[in-house]
């Protein structure tokens, strides 16, 4: 077999493994509110057989997935259903039956690379946040590009600092940040950096484009792949090393693990193997006895929100079981599904309110807790989650890298 | 008792009984059809769906061969909603005979049926799952094939013309007065209830059945029951008929068919007409053969088996000939006129092929026009059998469906698609998709339960495709029961129409319980065994693994 008839096999036996049982769509938070999206599997595995016959859903019906993932985690028959709605999608948009409107067009490009805004948005990073917070402006954006004037856009700082030299004597790793880190939340980033060194290795940075996830949520496919094979050219000869690469952003994870190896090309076949979560890499330290620990105790309460990204991992929360080896510090699951805000589809006018609807119960369950006071921070591994949550809930939300900082006597 | 007249009675509801119907109708003649079951429930829904090109017979059969490539063109012209033009292509593999491939492209030539060569590279690009190492492919004309729809679209099309059809109604005995047959008796399948249909001609169309009735009156049909074994796919593999360019045997066609592929057949002569259950063994023998086409056959999921019996005619060989070679016997037709037997009034249509139905109607229109004296030349060739549906009915499906269900509905219920479509406008709660593996909706499925041609929830299956789809009827069958009770006593108890049901899906799906579909079955044997209590008796192996 070649690769593209395998390719087709595996197409084929993905699409026959579903049973109709509908879990996915009793799980599936956008269904849940939204009567006009038909679900993952209506859209999914279902409209495929039609797909397959030349008959094609509305892109319209298909953009209204948030790509979470839920319906993935939730199948019992590992059926790659997110897969086949962005394919579809893919594959509509292609077609050119469906048109976008310029405004949505410019959103897609505006909302889709979030690596250039990022390298604008941290020239003047003071000047970029003062105009994002106006009030006029935002009502002027969504009137221009259709971007909700009530989504809670994120601000930009100093942009990380890359590095590529190494200590080839010590211990190394290959670290991607992600356009959130790098743009938006860069102390972060160096404290993950600060992390790693302190467990003794040497962290690798070299010059990645955007990992591709926000462009293809924005249905700009052909330059997601073009950046999937750019940062593969420039991860293969880490890989071939037997290098690990660790991202602290569950969406770039995931696409680095799930998505690459389905571009082909030099590294494809590596880099699922080769990728962690970053708490996935330090829980494999501490059971292999590598971990540095000696955290200093804790007397918190936190809550954490799993985000959807990472739960497609099939890693489980592995920063929960890390977090409770710090003395004293206490760790609850908030675990009511999705924030609502998947990346940047709460982000767009006509998924804002939706978006806010989906994430209800997370925030109430927040509000209450910290009202009663089960806990006193959140915590989430990822960006556009925290920003939700923060705007949702008002609460204060970080990642949680900064408890190993804290507890590790870094900050 | 009910009594029925014309001029002409046909028994038998396959694609040439409704098509004769049609033909006679719309030449000014009086037609009733009896039907014994639902319309196309034997042998014309029972096969792979292929519209052949001729290509398949080219060699061995020339007649067949140019009657199929002229039938092709017209019911392509006639009924493009029937019709998927999805083309065929004829593969040679390495271990196919060179020598057959060189006089199968000079015979194609001869009965005009055109042939194109396809460069290998392009055969793998369009069908990455074909075979790899092919050693030549040719394109044809083939196409595929609604039966359930092509015959459902006939009688349509006959009752506008006059045409009367009873379904349901089977006829017991023929009517002999001195050395003519004047008419027929029988009974209401549903009631008991008896009727008689007189008539000056009548016409035997009933396929597999046909010998049965032709005895009754002393007249031997040479037709053998052939039964042909064939697999339905989940999805499809192939985006075009997929044949195997070598004398035509078992297992080398697949043919993608609405959402699914369809692949047979085997052959294997039986005693009844009724003994349409596939079997296990053939089920593992077209595996085993499918591999010749397509290598990783056992890794896709087959939803269920099915069987139909396949009317063959050869007039001049005895039985214990033809049990040898079932496969060689014509795929030709032969009209009958029993006058040379010394009995009038009397003539059968026997053999052909689906594809062929038309040209079979026509012939034997012509011989029973000739016979009453009513010389009206043949129309069906020309007139499309469908009316083509408005622009302004598509905006409105557009607007009302998903636009999955749009265009298959539409193909589906025709002219009926007003009222539906203007249903779900005044309640949109009736758009929402009863069945969703083949996406029909709630009013397409209201409609059909109070259709008059409609009895069992199974008709409601062959006109919709409920129950057709990856989930077998598994979350359909339930969901469509409470319709039934709308219409007061219409129907049987609950009980027994699931039960009817469930009984044919499980005789396709025992077959073929392996993999998913068997991970299906579990699923369905957990709804109605557990959740509805539908005991032992539902879908369940080991009460009906004997």
């Amino acid at each position: 077999m070649n690769g593209k008839s395998e390719g087709a096999v595996y197409r084929a036996e993905k699409l026959d493994a579903c049973i109709k049982c509908s879990a996915c769509t009793a799980e599936c938070p956008v269904a849940r509110i939204n009567p006009l999206f038909p679900g993952p599997k209506a859209a999914g595995p279902d409209a495929e057989r039609l797909r397959l016959e030349g008959i094609y859903f509305d892109a319209k019906a298909l953009a209204l997935c948030s790509n979470c993932k839920t319906c993935e985690i939730t199948c019992p028959s590992s059926v790659n259903i997110t897969e086949l709605i962005m394919e579809a999608r893919r594959k509509a948009i292609l077609s050119g039956a469906n048109k976008k409107s310029k405004r949505y067009r410019l959103r897609a490009l505006v909302l889709g690379r979030a690596e250039y805004l990022g390298i604008l948005g941290t020239v003047l990073a003071p000047v970029t946040n003062f105009v994002l917070r106006k009030k006029a402006v935002r009502v002027l954006m969504e009137k221009a590009i259709g971007i909700g004037r009530n989504a809670p856009l994120p601000d930009y700082h100093r942009r990380f600092a890359l590095n590529t030299h190494t200590d080839a004597k010590t211990k190394q790793v290959v670290y991607f940040p992600g356009c959130y880190s790098a743009y938006n939340d860069a102390v972060t980033a160096r404290a993950v950096v600060k992390v790693l060194e302190h467990n003794g290795f040497s962290v690798l940075t070299p010059s990645f484009h955007c990992c591709g996830v926000p462009l293809q949520s924005n249905d700009q496919f052909s330059q997601a792949e073009a950046n999937a094979l750019y940062n593969l050219r420039l991860l293969v000869p880490y890989l071939e090393q037997g290098i690990p690469v660790v991202a602290s952003c569950p969406s770039c994870t995931l696409s680095l693990k799930q998505e690459y190896p389905h571009y082909g090309g030099p590294g494809a076949e590596l880099i699922a193997a080769r990728t962690y979560d970053l708490f996935e890499f330090l829980w494999h330290l501490y059971e292999n006895g590598e971990l540095r620990l000696g955290f200093r105790p804790s007397s918190q309460i936190v809550a954490y929100h799993a985000p959807c990204h990472l739960k497609a991992q099939s890693i489980g929360t592995p920063v929960v079981r890390l977090l409770r080896l710090i003395p004293g510090l206490q760790v609850k699951d908030l675990d009511s599904g999705c924030c609502g805000l998947s990346g940047s589809y709460g982000f767009k006018e006509e998924n804002y309110a939706l978006g806010m609807e989906i994430g209800k119960p997370l925030f109430g369950k927040i509000k209450s807790g910290l009202e009663k006071a089960d806990f006193s921070e959140v915590i989430t591994e990822c960006g556009t989650c925290n920003i939700q949550i923060a705007h949702g809930s008002r609460a204060k939300v970080q990642h949680p890298v900064w408890y190993f900082m804290k507890a590790y006597g870094l900050a | 008792m009910i009594e029925y007249h014309a001029e002409v009675i046909i028994i038998g509801g396959g694609a040439t009984g409704v098509g004769l119907l049609r033909d006679l109708s719309m030449r000014g003649v009086n037609a009733l059809l009896l039907e014994q079951g639902d319309l196309a429930h034997g042998t014309s829904s029972r096969f792979h769906g292929l519209l052949h090109s001729g290509a398949r017979y080219a060699v061995k059969d020339s007649l067949s061969a140019a009657e199929c490539s002229q039938e092709n063109s017209i019911l392509k012209r006639i009924a493009p909603s029937c019709i998927v033009n999805c083309g065929g292509w004829f593969v040679q593999m390495a271990e196919d005979d060179p020598a057959y491939t060189e006089k199968w492209v000079q015979k194609c030539a001869e009965a005009s049926i055109s042939v194109r060569e396809i460069s290998l590279q392009e055969a793998y690009t369009q069908e990455p799952l074909l075979r790899q190492d092919a050693l030549r492919v040719f394109e044809v004309p083939d196409a595929a094939v609604d039966g359930f729809k092509l015959v459902w679209a006939n009688a349509h099309s006959a009752t506008v013309y006059g045409g009367v059809y009873k379904s349901y109604h089977q006829v017991d005995n023929l009517v002999r007065e001195g050395n003519r047959i004047t008419g027929v008796s029988g009974r209401l399948l549903k009631t008991g209830e008896p009727f008689t249909a007189t008539s000056p001609m009548l016409v035997n169309a009933a396929g597999a059945w046909a010998p049965k009735l032709a005895s009754s009156v002393g007249v031997t049909l040479d037709v053998v029951a052939d039964k042909g074994t064939l697999l339905a796919f989940n999805h499809r593999l192939f985006q075009r008929v997929i044949n195997r360019l070598r004398p035509p045997g078992d297992g080398d066609i697949f043919v993608p068919h609405e959402s699914i592929t369809v692949f047979g057949t085997t052959s294997g002569l039986v005693d009844s007409p009724s003994d349409n259950a596939p079997a296990v063994a053939d089920v593992q023998r077209l595996m085993n053969l499918g591999e010749g086409l397509l290598p990783e056959i056992e890794r896709f999921r087959v939803i269920r088996a099915f069987a139909g019996v396949r009317p063959l005619y050869q007039e001049t060989q005895s039985d214990t000939v033809l049990a040898e070679k079932g496969r060689e016997v014509s795929r030709g037709f032969a009209l009958l006129d029993h006058e040379e037997q010394g009995i009038e009034g009397f003539v059968s249509i026997v053999g052909g092929k689906f594809t062929t139905y038309r040209l079979m109607a026509e012939r034997t229109a012509d011989l029973v026009t000739r016979k009453l004296g009513k010389l009206v030349p043949c129309r069906t060739a020309e007139e499309t059998i469908l009316p083509v549906l408005s622009s302004a009915l598509k905006e409105l499906a557009e607007k009302v469906l998903p636009c999955g269900a749009v265009s298959k509905m539409l193909e589906r219920v025709g002219a009926d698609a007003e009222n539906i479509l203007r249903k779900i406008e005044s309640d949109p709660a009736k758009g929402q998709m009863l069945c969703e593996c083949e996406m029909v909706s709630l009013a397409e499925v209201e409609r059909a339960v109070s259709d008059e041609d409609v009895h069992f929830l199974s008709d409601i299956r062959r006109k919709t495709r409920l129950g057709m789809g990856t989930c077998q009827g598994a979350f359909c069958g339930y969901r469509a029961l409470p319709l039934l009770r709308r219409e007061k006593d219409k129907y049987a108890p609950f009980r027994d129409e699931l039960q009817g049901f469930l009984d044919q899906r499980w005789k396709g799906i025992r077959p073929v319980l392996w993999g998913a579909q068997l991970r299906e079955t579990e699923l369905t044997r957990g709804i109605y065994g557990g959740l509805l209590h539908f005991g032992e008796r539902a879908n369940c192996p080991t009460d009906r693994g004997k």
